[in-house]
């Protein structure tokens, strides 16, 4: 589609990712005041959110343009999918693979970076170049 | 021990469902508004990104609250 133009609108994933990432390890380095396996716990509850929420980013952005907008509104519905799945998925992969699991640190930390993400957008918001 | 598995398809299901009505009024409207004015197509669609992180915050919640009660809680 428009992939070899400019894009409309620049994302600051490298801004976005740094703030996810940096209320993980604060999250993680207190839950670590309750022991290492909350502190891996932790960090894996985390990582179950930012990894399909970078996918669904990435494929909400993928056609830009009043033209694309259907396309766009395609990959919305199949991000959101995917990411429903994937976090499924991941939920069950560290349920059964991961032993021990303190299982309180990984669902609060989980539902914290859950509103962290929702918020963060409205803070640095992505920008327009043209 | 069913019921574990009932409670966790009842929390799974009304997350799948709610977010898949959210999701279908959201983007509705971004192709309505589109049409209508297609000069503010970049702005609405960062519009629908930020209102799509707020709509399946509390779907996800349950997933991992679902999976827990499947894998943990029945297992």
């Amino acid at each position: 589609m428009n992939s070899s133009r400019k894009p409309i609108v620049r994302l600051p994933m490298a801004r976005w990712l740094a703030i996810m990432v940096g209320m993980l390890m604060i999250q993680s380095l207190l839950w670590l005041l309750c022991g290492w396996v909350a502190f891996y716990s932790a960090w894996l509850g985390g990582l179950i959110f930012v990894i399909p929420n970078a996918y669904f980013t990435h494929r909400v952005f993928k056609h830009q343009g009043a033209r694309l907008a259907p396309y766009m509104v395609n990959e919305l519905f199949k991000g959101e999918a995917i990411k429903f799945s994937l976090t499924a998925v991941m939920f069950a992969a560290v349920f059964l693979l991961i032993e021990p699991v303190h299982v309180l640190a990984l669902l609060f930390t989980f539902a914290v970076m859950v509103v962290t993400g929702a918020v963060v957008p409205w803070l640095v918001k992505p920008q327009q170049q043209r | 021990m069913e019921i574990v598995f009932i409670a966790a398809a009842i929390i799974l299901g009304s997350g799948a469902l709610a977010t898949g009505i959210g999701f279908a009024l959201l983007g509705g409207k971004l192709l309505e508004s589109t049409a209508r004015q297609p000069e503010l197509a970049p702005q609405l669609q960062t519009k629908t990104f930020i209102m799509a992180g707020l709509l399946d915050a509390v779907p996800m919640i349950g997933v991992g609250i679902a999976m827990y009660l499947i894998f943990v809680v029945a297992g």
